[in-house]
Parts: C-alpha cells; sequence; structure tokens
C-alpha cells in the first residue's frame, strides 16, 4: 500500500514537471527558454522510464535525449543566437495555441479512448536491467539494431553535408 | 498504480507537441514539438512493456530514441543552413518550393 502510494506521489510530480516544462516549452518567446522547458520534459521522462522499471531505458535517456540530443539543440540555438528582430513576430500566439488546442483535444481524447482498451493492470515482471535489454536487443532485435547504425551513419553524413558552408563562388 | 495515468500523460504530451508543430512559427519549437512527440511513443511503448510483462516494448524504445537522435542532427542541421541563408528562423519566409508567394 504504502509503495502504491509512494510511486503515485513520484508520478505526480514527475508529471507535473513534464507538463509544465512542454507547456513552457509551447509559450515562451525565447527559443532557450523553450529548450530549457524542454530539458525538463525529458528528465521527467526519464524518471517516468524507471518508474516502469524499464532502468536501461531511463538511463539511455539521460544519456542520450538530455545529454546529446537537449545540449545539440541549446549549442544550436546559442550559436544562431538569433536576435529579437530575426524571431517571428507572433503576435496571436497565445490565440492560436489555444485555438489548435480545442482542434486537438478530440484527437487526445480519442487516442486515451483507444489506450485504454488495453488491459487495465501491469503484468509481474524482472526489471529490465541492461543485461535483460541487451540479451533481448543481440538475439530478437538484432536486424533493426544493425539498420539502425545504418540509419545514423547516413543521419550523420547528410547533416555534414547540409550544414556545410559553402561558398557563394561554387553554390549555383 | 494503474496504466491508465502513463496513458494520459503520454496523449496529453502528444497534442501539446501537436500544438506546437500546428501553432508556432519559430522553427527551433517546431522541431523540440516533434521530438515531443516522439518521445511520448517511447513512453507509451515503455508502458506497454511493463503491462504486457516483455522487454520487447522497452527494446523498441531504445531504437526509436536513435531515431530521435538521427532526426535531431538532421533538423538541427537542416535549421543552421536555413538561418545562414536566409538570416531567420520564421517558418513562413521559407516558401521557395511554394507556388503561392
Amino acid at each position: 500500500m504504502l509503495v502504491d502510494n509512494l510511486e503515485l506521489i513520484i508520478f505526480s510530480i514527475l508529471a507535473f514537471f513534464m507538463l509544465g516544462g512542454a507547456i513552457v516549452m509551447l509559450l515562451s518567446k525565447q527559443t532557450i527558454f523553450s529548450a530549457f522547458g524542454f530539458l525538463i520534459t525529458m528528465i521527467g521522462l526519464a524518471g517516468m522510464f524507471a518508474l516502469l522499471e524499464s532502468r536501461f531505458l531511463a538511463v539511455a535517456q539521460i544519456m542520450v535525449s538530455v545529454g546529446a540530443v537537449v545540449v545539440l539543440s541549446m549549442l544550436t540555438i546559442l550559436t544562431v543566437n538569433a536576435q529579437e528582430k530575426n524571431l517571428p513576430k507572433e503576435q496571436f500566439k497565445t490565440l492560436w495555441i489555444l485555438f489548435s488546442l480545442g482542434l486537438v483535444s478530440p484527437f487526445t481524447f480519442l487516442l486515451y479512448k483507444v489506450l485504454l482498451t488495453l488491459p487495465n493492470h501491469f503484468a509481474e515482471m524482472e526489471t529490465l536491467t541492461a543485461k535483460v535489454t541487451g540479451e533481448l536487443l543481440f538475439s530478437k532485435w538484432v536486424l533493426p539494431f544493425e539498420t539502425l547504425s545504418i540509419l545514423l551513419l547516413s543521419a550523420m553524413l547528410g547533416a555534414i553535408i547540409i550544414a556545410k558552408n559553402r561558398s557563394k563562388g561554387e553554390q549555383s | 498504480m494503474s496504466p491508465d495515468l502513463f496513458f494520459l500523460l503520454a496523449s496529453l504530451l502528444f497534442s501539446l507537441g501537436l500544438v506546437g508543430v500546428v501553432s508556432r512559427r519559430n522553427l527551433f519549437v517546431v522541431y523540440m514539438s516533434i521530438e515531443l512527440m516522439l518521445s511520448s511513443i517511447n513512453l507509451i511503448l515503455a508502458t506497454l512493456s511493463k503491462l504486457l510483462g516483455d522487454g520487447s516494448g522497452s527494446v523498441m524504445a531504445l531504437l526509436l530514441i536513435a531515431v530521435i537522435a538521427a532526426e535531431a542532427a538532421l533538423f538541427l542541421a537542416i535549421i543552421v543552413h536555413l538561418y545562414r541563408e536566409n538570416r531567420t528562423v520564421d517558418s513562413d519566409t521559407f516558401n521557395d518550393l511554394s507556388e503561392v508567394k
């Protein structure tokens, strides 16, 4: 009973921070504050993974999503360093957000209802440590894993080619 | 602790990401909203993994994290490229391929 309540309390705190971070991300004008909201959401998501006993996934989330993706986007935001005049003028931003929230809310309800058709209780399972996850990854999921390495390689090459600084002369 | 709460949180996060894609014009915010939608799918996968008592959902989420990383690299490269050309991060200005100007 106590453990159940504790889980619920931890879930509530994490969910509060995640939703708050997402809303800050949506509403703030300065891009770097959006990135901070996004960072909070990602850290909260790692906590959720830990709560769901996917221990290795939580560590991977912290390392990849928080440590690499968010830091990379923050670095890009700071490098681009868009001034106030280069940011889009979004005069009716709040209005637009409320309007699209109204548009999206039936879809949210539908998604939630569809997910509710699944069984309503968690199954008993062992904690997904690195050992369990690694055994699954290299037996059942080895083909997606290898395909993913090709995807990452091509994404890396594509990113380098897109962002490469071309001089004006050789552009045409 | 029931899975419903996790599903509710995941649907809320997904729709917040969708709202960001639809209503904001700052390219960085659009990018982070797409990441948020992908991450909410990750949460659903991890919940399903515990619901079914099977590690496969967790492994799938792990693979999806790598896809998110690849997407982040490409999207940020595109943003840097577009900013270098046009000096703005307003998504409305990028209509080179559009017929309606």
